[in-house]
C-alpha cells in the first residue's frame, strides 16, 4: 500500500532522539519526543478509515495547506494516535475547517483560545478517552493525550501555525498542546452532547470548543442546587471575559463541565437541560456598577446594558454548554471560557471499513444469493485492516440434478465481491473457497 | 511514491508539512488622483478606541480636503451576527473608491484589518491596511498566505491603545499626510 502515500520521505537513523532533533530543528514538533511516521504505522492508521489518502479534508488555517488524510494520518502517528483513534482526529479536523469556526481567527489571534475536543460515543472507553477523575489533564489516556495533539500538529504543520509568526497568543495554554476529554454519558441527567448537536449515541462524535483554558471553581457553601447554579452563572460571567469586549453576547459557547455529583443535584432541579440553561443564562450576567466609570461608559455605548443596569453575558441559553465529566469529588466545576469569535462544531467518525455488525449485515445479503439454491456461505475469515475476507461455498446437498443449481465459483465470486464491496464501503479482497473445484486426487480445493 | 529501501540502522519517514502558495500574488493599487471627490472607506471593528478616534479625526480631515468618508465598523463574525458583517463588507465594497483597514494591534484583528483589506484589493480598489508596528510582521505574513503580499501597509505607533486623546490627536494628524501618500492621493 505504500505505493498509495505520496508524501516525501526523508531518511535518518533508527533512533528516537533523531526524530526529535529533527523535528525540533524543522519545527514540526511541539516540543514532547515524537513517533516517527514510517510507512507501516502511517497505512495502519490509513487502514482505519475509509477515506482515500489523497482525500483533502480541508485547507487548514493560518496559511491554508491543504489536508489530505495521508498528512492527517502522519503527523497522528507523530501524535501517537492509535489507527482506531484515528477516524476522531479526521471528524476534528473536519469540524475544525467549517468558516463559522473561524478557526483562521483562532490561530493567529493573541488570545490563548485553542480548539479542545470533546468526544460522546460508544468508542470512548476503547480509545482510552479520558472522562472521569482528571479528564482535563492528568489522566493519561491514549486517546486523550494523543487525538487532541495530532489536531494541534496538522495546525503547525498543515495549518503553519508557528507562535510568533502566524500566531500571535500572549500566552499560550497547556491545551494547545492538545486537549481531548469525554463526557461521562451514563452520569448525566440530560441529553448527550453529541445528541444536542443532533447525532445519536450509537455514533463516535467529537465536538469542538474555541477554548480560552480551563477555569476552576469550587463550592461547598451552596445546599440548594438552585443556589450553586446561580454562583457558577456569576463566575461564567467574570468581567473581564471575551463577552465583554464584544459588541453583542451572541456568538460563542462556554462550555460548563459539571462533575457528576453535581449534575445529579443539578438533575433533580433541572429535570430539562433547557432549563438548566435557561436558569444559568438569567444569572450570567453583572450589575453595571461593578465596572469602573470609564469602562462602564465603554460597555454602554456598546449597548450592552439593559434597562435594570444588568451586562448579560450571552444572549442565549444555549451558548451555555454543560458536559458531565470528571471525578467524583462534589466540590469541582470547571468551565471552558469562549474566545466568542467561534461557534461549537461537532462531526461523527467516519466508520471503519467495516464492523463486525455491519459485515455481518452484509453476509446475510451474500447469503441470500446462494441459498434459495440449497448453499451456504460460511465466513472463514475477516481482517478490515487488510480489506480481506474469506469465505467458504457450501452447497450441501444442491446440485443441477435435483434442481437446485448453484453458480460456479468464478460467476459467484465477482458478485459476492461487488456486495460487499458496496454494503462495506470500499474494495476488497474475496477469496472465495468452492468446494466443486477440488479436482480428483487433490487435497484441498481451489478457490475461485 | 514507493518508499526505497534503507540501510541497517536507518529508517524513512514521512514528511508531515503541506505546501504553502507562494508569495506572489494580486497587484496593489494606486488612487492616482487628488483625494478630493473621491469615496474614502475607513474601516474600524468595536474594540479597538483609539482607532475609532484617528478615524473620526481623519474623516474630518477628509471633508476638508473635499473627500467623502465612508466609515464602517464591523461587528462579529460567526452566526447571524456574522452574516451581516459580511453583508455589510459588501456593501461598503460598492461605496468606496479606496479605503483604509484597521486597526491591526492584535492577532486576530490584525488578521481581519489584512481580510477587510484584501477584500477591497479583490475589487481593484486601492487599499491599506493600518497595522501597528508590534503587528507589522503578522500582516505581511497574513498578507502573502491571502495572496496579496504587495498590500500597502501604514504602520503606526505600538501601542497606541490607552493614549490619552491629545497624543491620539497628535498621531492622527502626523499620519494623515503618510496615509494619502501611501495610498496614492496627488497633491
Amino acid at each position: 500500500m505504500s505505493g498509495a502515500l505520496q508524501s516525501p520521505t526523508i531518511e535518518l537513523d533508527d533512533d528516537p532522539e533523531a526524530l526529535y532533533e529533527l523535528s525540533l530543528a524543522e519545527g514540526w514538533g511541539d516540543g514532547v519526543p515524537l513517533l516517527p511516521p514510517t510507512d507501516e504505522r502511517v497505512e495502519a492508521l490509513l487502514a482505519a478509515t475509509p477515506l482515500a489518502p489523497s482525500h483533502a479534508i480541508g485547507k487548514l488555517p493560518p496559511r491554508h495547506g491543504t489536508a489530505t488524510v495521508e498528512l492527517a494520518a502522519i503527523n497522528a502517528v507523530m501524535a501517537g494516535v492509535a489507527p482506531d483513534a484515528f477516524p476522531l482526529v479526521v471528524a476534528a479536523l473536519e469540524a475544525l475547517v467549517r468558516p463559522e469556526f473561524n478557526a483562521i481567527a483562532l490561530t493567529t489571534t493573541t488570545s490563548s483560545v485553542h480548539p479542545a475536543l470533546i468526544v460522546n460515543g460508544p468508542s470512548r472507553d476503547k480509545l482510552r478517552i479520558d472522562y472521569q477523575a482528571g479528564c482535563l489533564g492528568g489522566a493519561a489516556g491514549r486517546g486523550s493525550m494523543t487525538i487532541g495533539r495530532a489536531v494541534s500538529l496538522c495546525l503547525r504543520n498543515v495549518g503553519g501555525q508557528r507562535t510568533g509568526a502566524t500566531s500571535r497568543t500572549v500566552f499560550g495554554q497547556p491545551a494547545r498542546f492538545g486537549q481531548c476529554f469525554g463526557e461521562w454519558e451514563e452520569r448525566s441527567p440530560w441529553p448527550t452532547l453529541a445528541e444536542r448537536q443532533g447525532f445519536t449515541r450509537a455514533q463516535d462524535v467529537v465536538t469542538l470548543h474555541g477554548s480560552k483554558g480551563d477555569f476552576p471553581v469550587a463550592d461547598t457553601n451552596n445546599d440548594d442546587p438552585r443556589d450553586l447554579a446561580c454562583m457558577l452563572a456569576k463566575c461564567i460571567s467574570y468581567p473581564l471575559s471575551n463577552y465583554y469586549l464584544e459588541l453583542t453576547g451572541d456568538c460563542g459557547q462556554i462550555v460548563v463541565v459539571v462533575n457528576p455529583m453535581w449534575a445529579e443535584r443539578f438533575g433533580k432541579a433541572f429535570a430539562r437541560l433547557e432549563s438548566f440553561q435557561e436558569y444559568l443564562r438569567e444569572h450570567a450576567w453583572q450589575p453595571i456598577d461593578l465596572w469602573r466609570p470609564a469602562n462602564q461608559e465603554v460597555l454602554r455605548r456598546k449597548s450592552r446594558v439593559d434597562a435594570q443596569g444588568r451586562v448579560y453575558l450571552v444572549n442565549r441559553p444555549e451558548q451555555l454548554v454543560p458536559v458531565v465529566a470528571g471525578g467524583l469529588g462534589s466540590l469541582h466545576a470547571m468551565f471552558l471560557p469562549s474566545w466568542c469569535q467561534s461557534e461549537m462544531q461537532s462531526a461523527a467518525v467516519h466508520a471503519a471499513r467495516w464492523t463486525e455488525e455491519s459485515l455481518d449485515a452484509a453476509l446475510v445479503e451474500a447469503r441470500a444469493l446462494v441459498r434459495s439454491d440449497g448453499a451456504d456461505l460460511i465466513l472463514v475469515e475477516a481482517d478490515p485492516a487488510s480489506a480481506r475476507v474469506v469465505l467458504r461455498l457450501d452447497v450441501g446437498d444442491a446440485s443441477c440434478a435435483t434442481g437446485s443449481c448453484v453458480m460456479p465459483g468464478d460467476a459467484l465470486r465477482p458478485l459476492i465481491a461487488d456486495l460487499l464491496a458496496r454494503r462495506l464501503r470500499g474494495a476488497m479482497d474475496l477469496r472465495l473457497i468452492d468446494p466443486r473445484a477440488v479436482e480428483p486426487g487433490s487435497n484441498a480445493p481451489d478457490p475461485a | 511514491m514507493n518508499a526505497p529501501a534503507t540501510p541497517r540502522g536507518r529508517i524513512l519517514i514521512r514528511r508531515p508539512t503541506a505546501d504553502f502558495a507562494a508569495d506572489d500574488g494580486a497587484p496593489a493599487y494606486v488612487l492616482d488622483r487628488p483625494v478630493a471627490g473621491v469615496r474614502v472607506g475607513i474601516r474600524h471593528d468595536g474594540t479597538w478606541r483609539s482607532w475609532q478616534y484617528i478615524a473620526r479625526v481623519w474623516a474630518d480631515f477628509l471633508r476638508r480636503d473635499g473627500a467623502i468618508p465612508v466609515l464602517l465598523q464591523t461587528g462579529e463574525r460567526t452566526g447571524a451576527e456574522g452574516e451581516k458583517t459580511r453583508a455589510d463588507l459588501d456593501a461598503w465594497h460598492g461605496e468606496i473608491d479606496c479605503a483604509v483597514s484597521g486597526l491591526g494591534t492584535c492577532g486576530s484583528c490584525t488578521m481581519w484589518s489584512v481580510r477587510d483589506a484584501v477584500g477591497v484589493e479583490a475589487t481593484g480598489k486601492p487599499v491599506i491596511a493600518a497595522i501597528c508596528e508590534e503587528f507589522v510582521g503578522h500582516a505581511r505574513t497574513t498578507a502573502s498566505f491571502l495572496g496579496h503580499p504587495e498590500l500597502k501597509v501604514l504602520v503606526l505607533p505600538y501601542p497606541l491603545e490607552t493614549r490619552p486623546e491629545p497624543e491620539l490627536a497628535v498621531i492622527a494628524e502626523r499620519y494623515y499626510p503618510r496615509f494619502l501618500a501611501l495610498i496614492g492621493a496627488r497633491r
